[in-house]
């Protein structure tokens, strides 16, 4: 770890203390702190890892002034629209992720990442999907990104357990990678409702034919389940119709009908009868 | 399990402050008939959320409501699961339920109203509507998809579409014959950004016992308790609200939207004038300056930044549409409009199944004019939004908080 600069100390000293509240709401300088952020990065590198170096755990230690820095830099380099300096604040911070730091303080480097990360720190946001602790933030940070996060993501699932496979699921489904599809309608039949649910989900957003029957079989449950993965044919539907591919939605809607008769589900039954319409009506267009 | 349920309202009614008054409520889908009313008008409900805004959120459905369900995450050992608890999911797989009022932080608001939604209730949610932009079309989409009635806990907009001048103002934007709209509405202060800003340092507490935690965070992320994060001070912090501009933004907003006509749109270019912002607490900030694209401006002058008590927006002056910015022939046809529609109130809507005033879609739209403000505040750049597509033009890290990610098992 690098030493920290005299010069960034100084820097870093002339953004605003917290008032007797512990907030930013007094003597709040605008021109003072946008001054002292350019000159920090004007300092690149080094800089970087100085503020990062200056980093503590919530509760061990003060560190207000660093950690407001480096979100600051993050939407600098944003707002500034140099796309190489963006690129090596962003690889600055990713190569800091392999280094001795604690989770916490990598949890809040990576939230920088979700703010100013690109393509080009990827593979290290995706090498975190198996870490319980931060693969929460990696996989927001991923989808955020977007660009090349799928693959991450499918790559990761196969030896991912507990909450990262459950973080996982999901962000496939936020990503709508298709080439999951076998694999999250597999995941329908988990023993975890939580995972059952984020499968179903997601399989509704990517919005494929084959999940159908899947999905509906999946809407045979009971209580919360039962409303949660109605929604989910309901929301492939909606998407399969938008894709013009009419017959998956046709039979969703179809099924739809004919099982809500319970009158407590009247309103399933409605809004399936309203969208095997629309799906008829365009049918015939 | 029908059966269960019947039992637990009966334990309920029995048990409760209400059993003098007690009487079986049948549920309102059972009944059937125009709008699904019971004969007595009575609706079984459930308040999500009973912090300090719960009870007159409750009250505001102004229904003849049965209070069968309370549910705070903060009723670790507390609850029972037949009156009280601490997920809301319990609460709503429950068939004797058919009105919900939310009156949790906002971070929740989104994800419980389509959920609610989703198990065929009708919703009264406290303001904000949502935390971020991409939660409003959600929870629109989950009102026509199953056709509930939704309506946000603001209700100026009704006093609003009363008052003659605001009627007239109205007519003349809904008409679209002002094609290069002068009108500035600016709201200086009243926007309680000191009030409700976050602490920068929070040093990380034990959890309390009653408190989950977990729950509590949800969608966003899994940060070290801290009581400031809780029971009302949770509007300075980004990740559950969005300040005082997102907490009173509404209020202020939501009524100008109808009388300007701006219930289908947002505007398309955003700039804030703000010292860099913190990535955690809500800080100060001056204005903000939105223009839609008939040139109509909107203005949030805080007056409590850069002086506290002072102005800080001197761009523009304030300016009503009026009659006169029309030639006569377009004046004549304005005459001519017939008066909108009165607004449906939340407890006419579920009675009746007409939309309700501050519906989703138009609650949508007036939280999104703060989440487009608090969004050029944070990034500190000029904001141009797409009305249509609701997203960020040229800018893919600012769009990045147009949709944020969230939690699993959390999604919209």
């Amino acid at each position: 770890m690098a030493k920290t600069s005299f010069a960034l100390n100084e820097l870093v000293s002339k953004l605003p203390d917290p008032d007797e509240r512990g907030m930013y709401c007094t003597d709040i300088d605008k021109t003072k702190i946008e001054k002292a952020i350019a000159r920090i990065n004007k300092g690149g590198h080094d800089s970087i890892i100085g503020l990062v170096n200056m980093l503590v755990e919530p509760g061990k230690g003060d560190d207000v002034k660093p950690r407001y820095a480096l979100h600051c830099l993050a939407v600098y380099v944003c707002k500034h629209k140099s796309r190489k300096n963006r690129k090596a604040f962003a690889n600055s911070l990713a190569m800091q992720l392999a280094d001795d730091y604690s989770k916490a303080v990598k949890s809040y480097l990576i939230r920088q990442l979700q703010v100013a990360g690109g393509r080009e720190v990827v593979p290290t946001l995706g090498k975190l999907l198996h870490d319980e602790e931060l693969c929460e933030p990696a996989a927001q940070a991923l989808v955020a990104i977007g660009s090349g996060t799928a693959t991450q993501l499918r790559n990761a699932l196969p030896e991912a357990g507990g909450k990262c496979r459950l973080t996982i699921i999901q962000n496939l489904g936020v990503v709508r990678d298709r080439k999951s599809v076998g694999t999250l309608n597999r995941a329908l039949g988990d023993g975890d409702r939580e995972t059952r649910l984020a499968a179903a989900w997601a399989l509704a957003n990517i919005g494929d034919p084959r999940s159908v029957e899947a999905l509906l079989k999946a809407a045979d449950s009971q209580g919360w389940e039962r409303i949660q993965a109605t929604k989910a044919c309901l929301l492939l539907a909606e998407k399969l119709l938008a894709a013009d591919k009419k017959k998956g939605a046709l039979r969703i809607y179809a099924h739809l009908r004919k099982t809500r008769s319970n009158p407590d589900e009247r309103y399933v039954r409605e809004a399936a009868e309203k969208g095997l319409a629309k799906a008829e009506k365009t049918q015939m267009d | 399990m029908q059966k269960n349920k019947q039992v637990t309202r009966r334990e309920f009614l029995k048990g409760s402050l209400s059993a003098a008054t007690a009487f079986t409520i049948v549920p309102r889908h059972v009944l059937g008939g125009p709008g699904q009313t019971p004969p007595s008008e009575t609706f079984g409900a459930a308040l999500i959320g009973c912090g300090g805004r719960g009870n007159g959120t409750f009250k505001a459905m102004g229904l003849e409501a049965k209070k069968l369900a309370i549910c705070d995450v903060k009723f670790v050992g507390k609850a029972d699961n037949k009156t009280i608890y601490t997920d809301f999911r319990r609460v709503l797989e429950r068939k004797d339920i058919d009105v919900v009022a939310i009156a949790t932080p906002p971070h929740w608001h989104a994800l419980i109203s389509i959920a609610a939604m989703e198990a065929g209730k009708d919703v009264l949610c406290e303001k904000p509507m949502t935390r971020f932009i991409a939660e409003g079309r959600a929870v629109a989409d989950a009102e026509k998809r199953y056709k509930r009635i939704f309506q946000v806990g603001t209700f100026r907009r009704f006093d609003k579409s009363k008052n003659p001048r605001d009627i007239l103002n109205h007519k003349i934007m809904k008409s679209g014959l002002l094609k290069n709209c002068k009108a500035v509405h600016i709201k200086r202060g009243g926007l309680k950004v000191k009030q409700w800003s976050g602490i920068v340092n929070p040093t990380p507490q034990p959890i309390p016992k009653s408190l989950d935690w977990d729950m509590y965070c949800g969608p966003s992320p899994l940060k070290p308790y801290h009581p400031h994060r809780t029971g009302g001070t949770h509007r300075g912090y980004w990740d559950y609200e969005g300040g005082g501009l997102s907490d009173m933004g509404q209020h202020h907003f939501d009524p100008v939207q109808w009388t300007f006509a701006k219930d289908d749109t947002s505007p398309v270019e955003i700039e804030a004038y703000a010292p860099p912002a913190h990535p955690e607490a809500c800080g100060m900030w001056g204005w903000v300056e939105m223009k839609y694209a008939d040139g109509l401006t909107f203005v949030f002058d805080s007056s409590e930044w850069p002086t506290q008590g002072e102005p800080s927006y001197d761009r523009k002056e304030s300016r009503e549409v009026s009659l006169s910015d029309l030639s006569e022939d377009d004046q004549k046809k304005i005459a001519a409009m017939p008066d909108p529609e009165p607004l449906i109130t939340f407890a006419e809507a579920v009675k009746t199944r007409k939309r309700a005033g501050g519906n989703a879609d138009a609650a949508n739209r007036s939280a999104t004019l703060l989440h487009l403000a608090n969004i050029a505040i944070r990034t500190g750049r000029k904001i141009h939004y797409d009305p249509v597509k609701e997203e960020i033009i040229g800018d893919d890290r600012a769009n990045r908080l147009v949709n944020l990610p969230m939690r699993a098992p959390w999604h919209l």
